[in-house]
């Protein structure tokens, strides 16, 4: 316990002992870490707008003249099943009617004697999906049905956005590995920094009989504290860019920006803790070799 | 005990020792003497396995050479204590703290660590200088403090690796004297100098080491 209570120490008082390293380390972390974590920002609200626009794509299925109204009931049931449907609703002659009247202003009784309107179907598809949607599969099994005469959707406007969309994620994650990878070097070579200006205590350990977990336990501790410290700066900063930000946005274009302050910091710190542990790891365990 | 078989060790640039056959009792005291670049610091890494024989092996209580794993090293190494010339102090911490990391390493509580720190340092004549950073301390203040560092774990060997190369002669006799004090006490001291005048007489074994070559008297 007591060598436990040492080592810990050390790492603290390491933070004062080498305040320039320090230094270094904490406002490399804290950048990456708030460049990071605005693309986790920004990832979230994307998706956030992607399942709005899903929200919005829908397929228009007519059916065929003379087909039971029964059958239609039964066939609108089997759409429900098909993977990528989210929800269905049954348009009757009537409904049309009304449809008509609420879209014209008149009856389509009083101008053509009859409803020549068909039968139809709205069918809504999942917003929730992390990767491309596509909606082809879901269009290919509706038209399968006998019963169904045409299929309306926006087949180009749904394309593009997807892809944008998917291009996007892409984008964003290959920054965000890269801005991770950043911070590991960073954290890494800032501890080697200390290290090699520390090589004379790490000969002093080895020399007292000093185990390579206990050499290299003050320095992994000293990273971890940086990245803690990092963190929380960049997730202090964020949130209060994110508030202010998200005041303007909303008053300008009634968009509030989603985020939990507790999650993000949650999210910040931890993966302070992940990369600064690695980072040091890789630095001390390269000089001790 | 101390055995050396036929240890030899070659640096990449030249020099080293070859073929030494030595063997150091559990309560010996015992000089190495000779020439600067003759092989004495070689001879002591391998004893405390900072450099392995290429040729030959070392064996220091259990632990041998040629079998030992990496990651047993430390712990022979907590059964020696080590005087070097240039003190290996750190700078950035006290003369309490300084001493007390030999006892962290091994897992002293910390009030057995307060009670040894401050009884080796009175056993060197440093009590009271606790608080005191190294650079406040004269040469030959850092070298006791050292012998302190050494002495506070209570270990079976002390290696004194030049000890005396930065001190003035009265201080140099001293220390001598506190390593004589120690080896009563059970330690075996292996002692390392050029300088003959300082060691003569005194009717302890003298080892000489030429060219990486040991001969004993």
């Amino acid at each position: 316990m007591d060598k436990m209570m040492f080592l810990l120490s050390e790492g603290v008082k390491n933070l004062w002992r080498h305040k320039l390293t320090a230094f270094t380390a904490i406002f490399s972390t804290f950048l990456t870490l708030s460049v990071a974590g605005s693309l986790m920002i920004v990832g979230q609200n994307t998706n956030k707008v992607i399942e709005y626009l899903r929200g919005k794509y829908k397929i228009e299925v007519f059916f065929n003249e003379n087909v039971p109204d029964k059958q239609i009931a039964t066939v609108v049931e089997e759409f429900n099943k098909i993977n990528g449907v989210r929800s269905t609703t049954l348009i009757s002659r009537s409904d049309a009617g009304k449809i008509f009247k609420s879209q014209f202003g008149e009856n389509i009784l009083d101008i053509v004697g009859y409803n020549p309107l068909p039968v139809s179907c709205v069918v809504n598809v999942v917003t929730f999906q992390n990767d491309k949607m596509n909606v082809m599969p879901i269009v290919e099994r509706i038209k399968s049905f006998p019963e169904v005469d045409e299929v309306l959707y926006q087949g180009r406007l749904i394309y593009r956005i997807e892809t944008y969309y998917q291009k996007f994620v892409q984008v964003m994650t290959a920054l965000l590995i890269l801005v991770l990878v950043i911070t590991v070097l960073i954290i890494s070579n800032t501890v080697r920094l200390t290290i090699f200006a520390k090589h004379e205590l790490i000969q002093a350990l080895q020399l007292i009989g000093a185990t390579r977990s206990f050499v290299k336990a003050p320095f992994v501790i000293e990273g971890v504290l940086h990245g803690l410290i990092g963190a929380t700066l960049a997730a202090i900063l964020l949130i209060a860019g994110v508030e202010v930000g998200s005041d303007l946005l909303y008053s300008v274009s009634k968009f509030k920006i989603q985020y939990s302050p507790f999650v993000l910091f949650g999210i910040l710190s931890s993966l302070s803790i992940v990369i600064s542990f690695l980072g040091s790891s890789r630095a001390i365990s390269r000089f001790l070799k | 005990m101390i055995r050396l078989d036929n240890a030899s060790y070659t640096y990449a640039k030249g020099s080293g020792v070859s073929n030494v056959n030595i063997t150091f009792g559990d309560d010996e005291f015992a000089f190495i003497i000779g020439p600067t670049g003759s092989g004495k610091t070689t001879l002591l890494r391998m004893i405390y396995m900072d450099l392995m024989p290429q040729v030959g092996k070392v064996v220091v209580d259990k632990y041998d050479s040629s079998k030992i794993k990496p990651r047993k090293i430390p712990y022979l190494r907590r059964k020696i204590g080590m005087v070097f010339q240039n003190y290996h102090l750190l700078e950035d911490r006290n003369l309490f703290d300084n001493i007390a990391l030999s006892l962290h390493v091994i897992g002293f509580s910390t009030n057995e660590i307060i009670d040894r720190v401050t009884e080796s340092l009175e056993e060197v004549g440093l009590g009271g200088k606790e608080d005191r950073y190294p650079e406040e301390l004269s040469g030959g203040e850092q070298q006791r403090a050292c012998v302190a560092r050494a002495l506070v774990k209570e270990p079976d060997i002390i290696l004194a690796d030049e000890p005396t190369g930065n001190l003035d002669p009265v201080t140099s006799f001293e220390l001598i004297k506190l390593f004589e004090e120690v080896n009563r006490e059970g330690t075996a001291v292996i002692m390392a100098s050029h300088d003959y005048n300082l060691i003569k007489g005194r009717g302890h074994r003298i080892v000489e080491i030429q060219d990486g070559t040991v001969r004993q008297s």
